[in-house]
């Protein structure tokens, strides 16, 4: 991308030593402590976001993975200027977030999947409007964009009716057409695509991928589809308990946390007692999935040819979902 | 630039009526309720003022045209704040609820402009019409001359007493960034500004303070309606508009104070 290698020497987003906590109130159940709560609250530290670090350079689109309270969400807050860091750094495009700059809040946006920003009771078309005037765009340009965006997402029908006639589907498109109007050249999508059916998330997925690659703009999402992160990010940050587990590339994910490869067999006279080869995990319709050493697969695939009648042999990096759960796994146990 | 700055709450404020207009005007059911309500609250208001006055002539210094000027700008401070205040303070306690106000924090305009205008209710300006309509009514049964002075003076006034109960209802909405649940606000309030109907001079001396600086009713209703009848001395204004400025600096403050809370700098 021509846009990224541009400005690669200064990343859009640097993250130094962000640290967040909050004071969250802790008592003993019972209506004694709850009493003694009113008198004397007692509160403990959180670190929601620990010492993090990380840069994403301009152009790049980057997941952000953890299961629920990970810390994903209060990132993308301090990133987005909601929230104000206990500690740490945070430069997005040479801007301080917390400041909430006009500058700044001008070349953002966010998108958060379970939440509205759009008028309920009118079309999205007007609240379109609405954002025109409060981004103060130009109105031709605006128009121009609009326009554009309605026909790659197939708007036309829908921008019309009010949002609360909307499916949800059809809510989540018009409302990252809002989020997108004045051109953002830096998105935080949080659970863009949750609940939508999966033809809705492959269009918004290559709205996103489109608006990324036309306007070289950069994306960190965060989403528990893994679907949405292998086709949108070449990149991956987890993060679990506040910290970074893992930053690079997805496709290495699986080799740094799960050394393993599954082996799919298909006998030609039905099934057998594979358990000398590997770990059966599923035994069904005579197709057994081995579990085996990354190392020893290649070795383990050449015996299976040799000794049995084989029909059919697959040799597969395990789900994606899989590793994720390996690698919080190895997160709870403290980094590998 | 910076006049079109100053001006920039009323642009923003005009396209939001303006979209909301356009679809209000479709559900004409709504007309239809809104215009009933104001009915039954404007005979309402005239029967007690028979009732009243088929006791008496005048009731604390205030014969019955003048306590009719009274109600007619209770009943337009009362659209005020039905079409723009009270709707846009409900709204901004469910987005501090939700977490919703997120939106707004990410957008480049001044986020206290943005949840002060962002939700108008055009029907209640039927309640303003009536109101209004009442006012020339009560104006004119005065009798005595009224000129353009006095007109303006009495738009000074309603306009200070308006950003006065803005600001009041702003500094209780803030206070959902601390305690979550204060909707009970919106009926405590409706209750306290029925005794507008009547010039806070008929009350005692201690209700008279209350609904001047701490429900500033006094302000909204009564002040401006000193106006029309000729009855606001230099003082008075003057106090009036330097309670609003010191309001409007205090609610600036507070509101930013709450925001800073919101977001996690203050702890």
């Amino acid at each position: 991308m021509p846009i990224a290698s541009a400005n690669a020497s200064q990343p859009a987003i640097h993250v130094a030593d962000l640290l967040k906590t909050f004071n969250v109130p802790v008592r003993e159940a019972g209506l004694k402590a709850a009493v003694q709560s009113l008198v004397h609250r007692e509160t403990r530290e959180v670190r929601a976001v620990d010492n993090i670090g990380f840069d994403i350079g301009a152009g790049e689109i980057v997941g952000f993975l953890g299961p629920n309270g990970a810390g994903k969400t209060t990132t993308l807050k301090m990133l987005s200027g909601l929230l104000y860091p206990t500690s740490g750094e945070a430069l997005v495009l040479g801007h301080v977030p917390s400041k909430r700059e006009s500058a700044f809040l001008r070349r953002i946006t966010m998108v958060m999947g379970n939440r509205n920003q759009l008028q309920w009771d009118l079309p999205a078309l007007d609240s379109y409007e609405l954002i025109r005037a409060i981004y103060r765009l130009e109105p031709g340009a605006f128009r121009t964009t609009r326009d554009e965006f309605i026909e790659l997402l197939d708007l036309a029908g829908l921008v019309n009716k009010p949002v609360r006639n909307l499916s949800l589907g059809e809510r989540m498109k018009v409302e990252i057409v809002g989020a997108l109007l004045h051109r953002p050249q830096v998105l935080f999508l949080d659970e863009p695509t949750i609940g939508l059916d999966v033809t809705m998330q492959k269009r918004i997925r290559s709205f996103i991928a489109d608006y990324n690659q036309r306007y070289g703009a950069t994306v960190l999402l965060t989403s528990h589809y893994m679907a949405d992160v292998q086709a949108l990010c070449r990149r991956v940050v987890v993060i679990h308990h506040g910290k970074i587990l893992y930053d690079g590339e997805l496709a290495r994910l699986g080799a740094q946390f799960d050394a393993t490869k599954t082996i799919g067999v298909t006998l030609k006279d039905g099934e057998g007692d594979l358990s000398a080869y590997g770990e059966v995990i599923s035994s069904e319709d005579g197709r057994v999935t081995l579990r085996v050493s990354r190392a020893d697969a290649p070795e383990v695939a050449t015996r299976l040819l040799r000794d049995l009648a084989v029909a059919d042999l697959t040799i597969e990096d395990p789900p994606i979902e899989d590793v994720i759960e390996r690698v919080f796994a190895s997160g709870s146990e403290g980094p590998p | 630039m910076a006049g079109r700055e100053v001006l920039r709450p009323i642009v923003l404020a005009g396209r939001f009526f303006r979209i909301g207009a356009l679809n209000e005007l479709q559900y004409r059911a709504n007309f239809a309720i809104q215009v009933f309500q104001s009915a039954i609250a404007l005979g309402t208001g005239l029967a007690v003022l028979a009732l009243v006055f088929s006791q008496t002539t005048e009731l604390n210094g205030w014969s019955e045209p003048e306590l009719l000027v009274v109600m007619g700008v209770h009943i337009l401070m009362g659209g005020v704040i039905g079409m723009v205040i009270q709707p846009n303070m409900v709204r901004l306690m469910e987005d501090i609820r939700r977490g919703s106000l997120d939106f707004i924090l990410t957008k480049p305009d001044d986020a206290q402009v943005l949840v002060s205008v962002r939700d108008i209710q055009i029907w209640q300006a039927v309640d303003g019409l009536t109101g209004a309509i009442v006012i020339v009514v009560a104006v004119a049964q005065l009798g005595g001359a009224f000129g353009l002075g006095q007109a303006l003076l009495f738009g000074l006034a309603f306009v200070l007493g308006g950003l006065t109960i803005y600001c009041f209802w702003l500094i209780l909405t803030v206070g959902a960034f601390w305690v979550v649940r204060i909707d009970q606000i919106v009926e405590l309030f409706e209750g306290v500004y029925q005794s507008g109907r009547w010039p806070v001079t008929i009350y005692p001396g201690w209700l008279q303070v209350s609904l001047t600086f701490l429900v500033p009713i006094a302000f909204a209703v009564t002040v401006p309606a000193q106006a029309l009848t000729g009855r606001l001395t230099p003082g008075t204004l003057a106090l009036a508009a330097g309670f609003a400025i010191a309001l409007m600096a205090f609610t600036r403050w507070w509101w930013r104070f709450g925001l800073r809370r919101y977001s996690g700098a203050s702890a």
